[in-house]
């Protein structure tokens, strides 16, 4: 009796399987017809070349940020992982005035370009960072580093007043957003993650750091995808030439490559670059391009978006974006 | 699914970086050849740091899931917006999107080197001399002692069309990735042109045109003695 029990089952999950993968295997089999047969019809339909310009710039802007992103995730994780909770509290000024110039002068050891920053900015501020001094370090780390600095004096042969304004200009935003969140800042506009990890489990050491560097990296590559995505698009969409109309007016100048800055998001190793290519516009227009970008641009608000929460990169962004037009001009009336 | 999703998600993006960096030089669409030690490192990084999760993953599961749900707890996108990655990734591994040509190259205006008239260090010595566009370009526009002169050049670039059955070699300059690409080019005369977005060696003479650093100067000719079709180079782009 049982043993007959135990056949039928036999037979009927058998047949239960050969069902299953019959059915399986012709719907896989109709899909994999109709996608071969329709696919690459459709896919040349669509792979104009204004298309495939946007998929080679979006992948190239991804490409290039992935070695950054995992430098600061990096950076980040070890900071979460590893740095006792008070050490950065005792290494900068209790006053917050004073920690903000002092953060955003660090921001120059940090050799990346802004896509290694958001993380670690926001991983200092989950270490008790003042968020006033972890911004100011957010927006000077990738606009003064070394690298960036070198990049501008090839960039501008014989032009070293260019390195130093873009040194200036963007050291006195980043100092100035500092004070701007000490005085004006609401700690609700910004979302912190208060731990990764569930309460419990261990958030230091070597498990704490693989966690946290799986956990920041994917989370800020996915908005790196957004960001870089939009960027292609506008890439692909807005010709550089066409600006170039405007090069007479030099109020309106310095806003549009102010604009294009936040469009464009050219990494801040390459700004210097396409700026001295700009040869149209006037010398303070292209030092707002080369400051604004490095602070404010699509893929930075993404990743801020990401990590801070889209109360916060809004507002943010949008009043970096005028004090770092303000400094440029106010810099690059006096040096240039 | 939701376990390994992470490992899954860090193994796959990995392995796109290693493919294009490590096994092959497709990389070199994309970004410059000095980021290549990075992108490798960054792939074997990623691998790796997918090998332990999905080893943590098979260890304490449950455990594990939690952590995960609580992290992610702190943003209405989540851990979702992590899958867009899947896109640049599967599209590397699988299709990797191509070189950009003619169509970015139309989109720009040709960017003269921003630089005034002075002296330039000597050519190599030996005819025919290869140079970058970008080179040829400003030797051709800014330099007083004009050392093109009766020298013959070999340029390397792909064609494009202008008005009136004119046509250029052109090639462009990026300097970190393709998304800061501008083009430089020489317009080529004495020579048929071939399809849009040939590549193409020229040979030739330079045909002054204006004085140095005039506007009639730019676009700088070349007078060609030979075309000869070639395959795209490995670095599709010159380094500004």
């Amino acid at each position: 009796m049982d043993d007959r029990r135990t056949v039928a089952d036999g037979v009927r999950l058998a047949v239960r399987a050969l069902v299953y993968a019959v059915l399986g295997g012709v719907a896989l089999l109709t899909v994999a017809t109709v996608v071969s047969v329709l696919g690459p019809v459709l896919a040349l339909d669509l792979y104009t070349p204004p298309v495939a310009a946007w998929w080679t710039v979006f992948t190239a802007v991804v490409v290039q940020g992935v070695p950054f992103l995992l430098l600061g995730t990096v950076v980040s994780a070890a900071i979460g992982a590893f740095v006792p909770e008070r050490a950065f509290s005792r290494l900068l000024p209790r006053n917050q005035a004073l920690a903000v110039p002092v953060a955003g002068a660090a921001g120059v050891v940090l050799p990346g370009c802004e896509c290694a920053s958001v993380p670690v900015a926001g991983s200092l501020m989950r270490r008790g960072v003042a968020p006033a001094a972890a911004l100011a370090f957010l927006l000077s780390a990738p606009a003064i580093n070394p690298v960036v600095l070198v990049a501008t004096s090839i960039a501008f042969p014989g032009q070293p007043a260019m390195v130093a304004a873009r040194l200036l200009a963007s050291l006195t935003a980043a100092v100035v957003m500092g004070w701007l969140w000490v005085r004006f800042g609401k700690d609700e506009w910004l979302r912190l993650p208060k731990s990764r990890t569930a309460p419990g489990a261990s958030s230091y050491g070597w498990t704490g750091f693989v966690s946290g560097l799986r956990h920041d990296f994917l989370h800020a590559g996915g908005f790196l995808v957004v960001g870089a995505g939009a960027a292609a698009a506008f890439n692909v969409a807005v010709p550089r030439s066409v600006l170039e109309i405007f090069t007479d007016s030099a109020w309106l100048s310095v806003l549009l490559l102010a604009v294009l800055a936040v469009v464009l998001c050219v990494c801040s190793e390459a700004d210097a670059f396409v700026a001295a290519s700009l040869s149209g516009f006037s010398p303070t227009a292209r030092l707002a391009f080369m400051v604004v970008g490095p602070m404010v641009d699509l893929k930075l608000i993404a990743l801020q978006t990401g990590t801070f929460g889209r109360a916060f990169a809004v507002r943010f962004a949008s009043v970096t974006w005028v004090v770092a037009v303000t400094s440029s001009v106010l810099v690059g009336w006096w040096l240039l | 699914m939701r376990r390994y999703g992470p490992a899954v998600l860090l193994a796959l993006t990995g392995a796109a970086v290693l493919r294009i960096s490590l096994f092959g030089d497709l990389y070199l669409r994309y970004v410059q050849p000095g980021l290549r030690p990075y992108l490798i490192v960054s792939g074997a990084v990623l691998v790796l740091l997918a090998a332990a999760t999905a080893l943590a993953g098979r260890e304490h599961g449950e455990a594990d899931e939690e952590a995960d749900a609580h992290g992610h707890s702190h943003g209405p996108a989540g851990p979702r917006v992590a899958w867009l990655l899947t896109l640049p990734a599967l599209a590397l591994l699988l299709f990797p999107p191509p070189a950009l040509g003619s169509y970015s190259a139309g989109r720009e205006a040709a960017q003269r080197a921003a630089q005034g008239v002075g002296t330039f260090p000597a050519l190599p010595s030996g005819d025919p001399v290869e140079l970058t566009l970008a080179e040829f370009g400003s030797r051709a526009l800014y330099d007083s002692e004009r050392s093109l002169t009766g020298r013959t050049v070999r340029l390397t670039g792909f064609v494009t069309h202008g008005e009136d059955g004119t046509w250029y070699v052109t090639r462009l300059l990026v300097s970190c990735c393709a998304a800061d690409a501008t083009t430089g080019k020489a317009e080529i005369r004495r020579a048929g042109a071939p399809p849009v977005d040939t590549w193409v060696t020229v040979t030739g003479g330079w045909h002054p045109e204006g004085g140095p650093g005039s506007d009639a100067a730019w676009p700088p000719v070349l007078d060609a003695t030979d075309v000869r079709r070639v395959e795209q180079p490995a670095n599709p782009y010159e380094k500004r």
